[in-house]
C-alpha cells in the first residue's frame, strides 16, 4: 500500500517538476535564448544546475514550512501525495487554459485545505505567509516603478548589450599554453555583457530552484515510507530539469516571445528583481511564485516608465490645449516626417499618452489572478479531505 | 447614408473580412481604419517594449505597420483610399473613445487572441464591449 502511494506521488511529483522546469526555464533564459546568447539545450543544463542549488540550499526553508509548518501536524505521505495531486492539476488547468498559476501559492493553499478539513490549520503561519503574499506585489511593483522611471533610462543611456558573429571566446594556441582569447568579432565589452546575462540567468535559475523545487518535492517528504529529503530535492531537480530540455523549448518561445518585446536590458532588470525577491522570501521560509514576482516588476518598470514625470514643454501643452489632445491616438500617415516639432510650433493634434498602456484597472486584474488559484485549491483541498478524512 | 465608418482591425481574418465588408457595401464613405498596440497580455511584454521605446509614437507606428499595410493591400485591390490610425491601450476603449466621431463601426466579431483565457480576462470581448456601449450603430463581421 505505502509503496503504491509513493509510486503515485513520485509519478505526480515528476509531472509537477515537469511543468515548473517547463514554465521556470522559460521565464529565466527566455530573454537571453531571444537575444541569441545562449541556446536552449545550453539553458536547459545550466538551469538544471543552479535549480538543484537552489533548492538544495535556500529551498530547504520552504520545504521546512510546507511540511512541517503550515498544519500542526505532520504532513503524512498519502497526504501528500494528495496535495501533490491537487497541484498537478492546478498547472493541468492552467496549461489547458494558458493561464500561469502561481505554483507555489497552489500548494500553500491545497496544505491549508487540508489544514482547515482536519482542525490542524497553523493559522499564525498561514496569515504570515499571506501577508508576504499581499506585501510582495506591491514590493515587486514599486521596485519596477523605480527601476522605470529613474534607473533604466540612465542605465540605458550608457549601456549597450550587443552580439556579433562568431563564437564569443577562441583558444589561442600559439603559446606554449593554450589560453583563451577573445573571438573573431568579440568586444570586451560584449564578453563583460555575455558573462552578465549568464550570470543573471544562473540566478534566476537558482532562486527558481529555492522556490520550486519544494513544492515538488516537499510533499512526498515525511511520514512512513516517504522520501529522505535529500532523494526528494534531487528528484524534483531532475523533473524540473527534464521539463527545460523538453517542454521549455516551448515556453521560452512563448514566454520568451513576450519578454523579448522588452529590450534585453529591461528585462535582466527584471530578472535581478524578481530573483532577489523570491530567493530572500525563499530563505526566511516563504513560498513564494516566481512568476508573479516577474509579472509585477515588469507591470511596474512599464507603469513607471509611462507615468515619468512629463517635462516642462508637455505640462505647459497640457494647460494650454487640453480639450484637444485626445488621449491615445495618432494618424499613422500623418506621423512620417513630422515627428517632434521644434519648441513654438504646434504640437501634432493628438499626443499618444504611455499612460494608457498602464491603467490601474490592469493592475488590479493582475493580482486578482494570483488571488484565484490558491483559492480554488484550498477550496478543493478543503472539500476533498472532507469527504475522504481516511487520507491523513 | 454613412459618410464615416470606424473599422478597427488586427491580425485576425474576421477583421480583414469586416474591411471587406465595409468597402464593398458603403463605396461612397470614408472608411477609417484603426489598429491598437500595445494591447495587455500576461507578461505585458508588447506594452513594456513600447514605453521603453525612446519614441513612443514612432514604435506605436511601427508595430502596427503589418496590420495598417494589409489593411491598405485590401483597399488598394478595392480601388479605394482609406484613412488609418494606430491608438495604444486598451482596444474596446480606444475604438469608444473615438466612436462619436463617426456615423458607424464595423467590426469583426472575433480577435485574433479572444479565444486566449488570458486574453479574456485582461481584455475581455473587445465585439461585446463595443456593441454595448458604442454612440453609434455598431455591424459585427465574421
Amino acid at each position: 500500500m505505502v509503496e503504491t502511494v509513493l509510486v503515485v506521488g513520485i509519478l505526480a511529483s515528476i509531472f509537477v517538476g515537469v511543468n515548473i522546469g517547463g514554465s521556470s526555464t522559460g521565464i529565466a533564459w527566455g530573454p537571453p535564448v531571444g537575444a541569441g546568447i545562449v541556446k536552449k539545450t545550453t539553458a536547459a543544463a545550466i538551469m538544471t544546475v543552479f535549480v538543484f542549488l537552489g533548492g538544495w540550499t535556500v529551498g530547504r526553508n520552504v520545504m521546512n514550512t510546507l511540511s512541517n509548518n503550515i498544519i500542526t501536524i505532520d504532513l503524512t505521505l498519502s497526504a501528500g501525495v494528495a496535495v501533490l495531486v491537487f497541484i498537478g492539476l492546478g498547472i493541468l488547468v492552467a496549461n489547458i487554459f494558458g493561464v500561469p498559476v502561481p505554483t507555489s501559492m497552489t500548494t500553500v493553499g491545497a496544505i491549508a485545505g487540508l489544514g482547515l478539513a482536519t482542525g490542524t490549520l497553523n493559522h499564525q503561519t498561514v496569515l504570515r505567509i499571506m501577508s508576504w503574499w499581499i506585501v510582495t506585489p506591491i514590493i515587486g511593483f514599486w521596485i519596477g516603478g523605480v527601476i522605470g522611471r529613474y534607473v533604466y533610462p540612465e542605465v540605458n543611456r550608457r549601456v549597450q548589450i550587443k552580439t556579433s558573429d562568431g563564437p564569443l571566446l577562441a583558444v589561442d594556441s600559439n603559446g606554449t599554453i593554450p589560453r583563451p582569447v577573445l573571438g573573431p568579432n568579440t568586444t570586451r565589452s560584449e564578453l563583460a555583457s555575455t558573462t552578465v546575462v549568464l550570470l543573471i540567468g544562473c540566478y534566476m535559475a537558482f532562486s527558481a530552484g529555492a522556490s520550486n523545487v519544494p513544492n515538488a518535492a516537499a510533499p512526498l517528504v515525511g511520514g512512513a515510507g516517504g522520501l529522505q529529503p535529500d532523494i526528494a530535492i534531487v528528484l524534483a531537480t531532475l523533473a524540473i530539469g527534464l521539463g527545460g530540455f523538453t517542454i521549455a523549448r516551448r515556453t521560452m518561445e512563448s514566454v520568451g516571445n513576450e519578454l523579448s518585446d522588452i529590450p534585453l536590458l529591461a528585462a535582466l532588470f527584471v530578472m535581478v528583481t524578481a530573483s532577489t525577491i523570491t530567493t530572500i522570501l525563499s530563505w526566511i521560509g516563504i513560498p513564494i511564485s516566481l512568476v508573479m514576482a516577474t509579472v509585477m516588476t515588469i507591470v511596474g518598470i512599464g507603469w513607471g516608465r509611462a507615468t515619468r514625470p512629463i517635462t516642462f514643454r508637455d505640462a505647459v501643452t497640457q494647460e494650454v490645449e487640453y480639450t484637444e489632445i485626445v488621449p491615445g491616438a495618432i494618424t499613422a500617415e500623418g506621423m512620417v516626417g513630422e515627428r517632434t516639432p521644434p519648441i513654438g510650433e504646434d504640437e501634432p493634434k493628438e499626443v499618444l499618452d504611455a499612460g494608457e498602456l498602464f491603467n490601474p484597472k490592469a493592475v488590479v486584474k493582475y493580482v486578482s489572478m494570483w488571488i484565484i488559484g490558491p483559492t480554488m485549491s484550498t477550496v478543493l483541498a478543503y472539500g476533498f479531505f472532507t469527504l475522504v478524512p481516511g487520507v491523513v | 447614408m454613412l459618410s464615416r465608418i470606424l473599422v478597427p482591425m488586427d491580425t485576425s481574418s474576421h477583421a480583414r473580412h469586416a474591411l471587406t465588408y465595409a468597402l464593398e457595401n458603403h463605396p461612397e464613405a470614408e472608411v477609417t481604419v484603426l489598429h491598437v498596440v500595445g494591447v495587455p497580455s500576461m507578461m505585458m511584454g508588447e506594452a513594456v517594449g513600447l514605453t521603453l521605446e525612446a519614441d513612443l509614437e514612432a514604435a506605436a507606428v511601427d508595430r502596427a505597420a503589418p496590420v495598417i499595410e494589409r489593411a491598405r493591400e485590401i483597399a488598394r485591390e478595392r480601388e479605394r483610399e482609406i484613412d488609418t490610425i494606430v491608438g495604444i491601450g486598451h482596444p474596446a476603449r480606444n475604438i469608444l473613445e473615438r466612436a462619436p466621431d463617426y456615423d458607424a463601426i464595423i467590426l469583426g466579431a472575433h480577435g485574433a487572441d479572444s479565444g486566449r483565457v488570458p486574453h479574456r480576462f485582461l481584455v475581455g470581448n473587445i465585439a461585446n464591449t463595443v456593441v454595448g456601449r458604442s454612440p453609434v450603430p455598431v455591424t459585427i463581421v465574421r
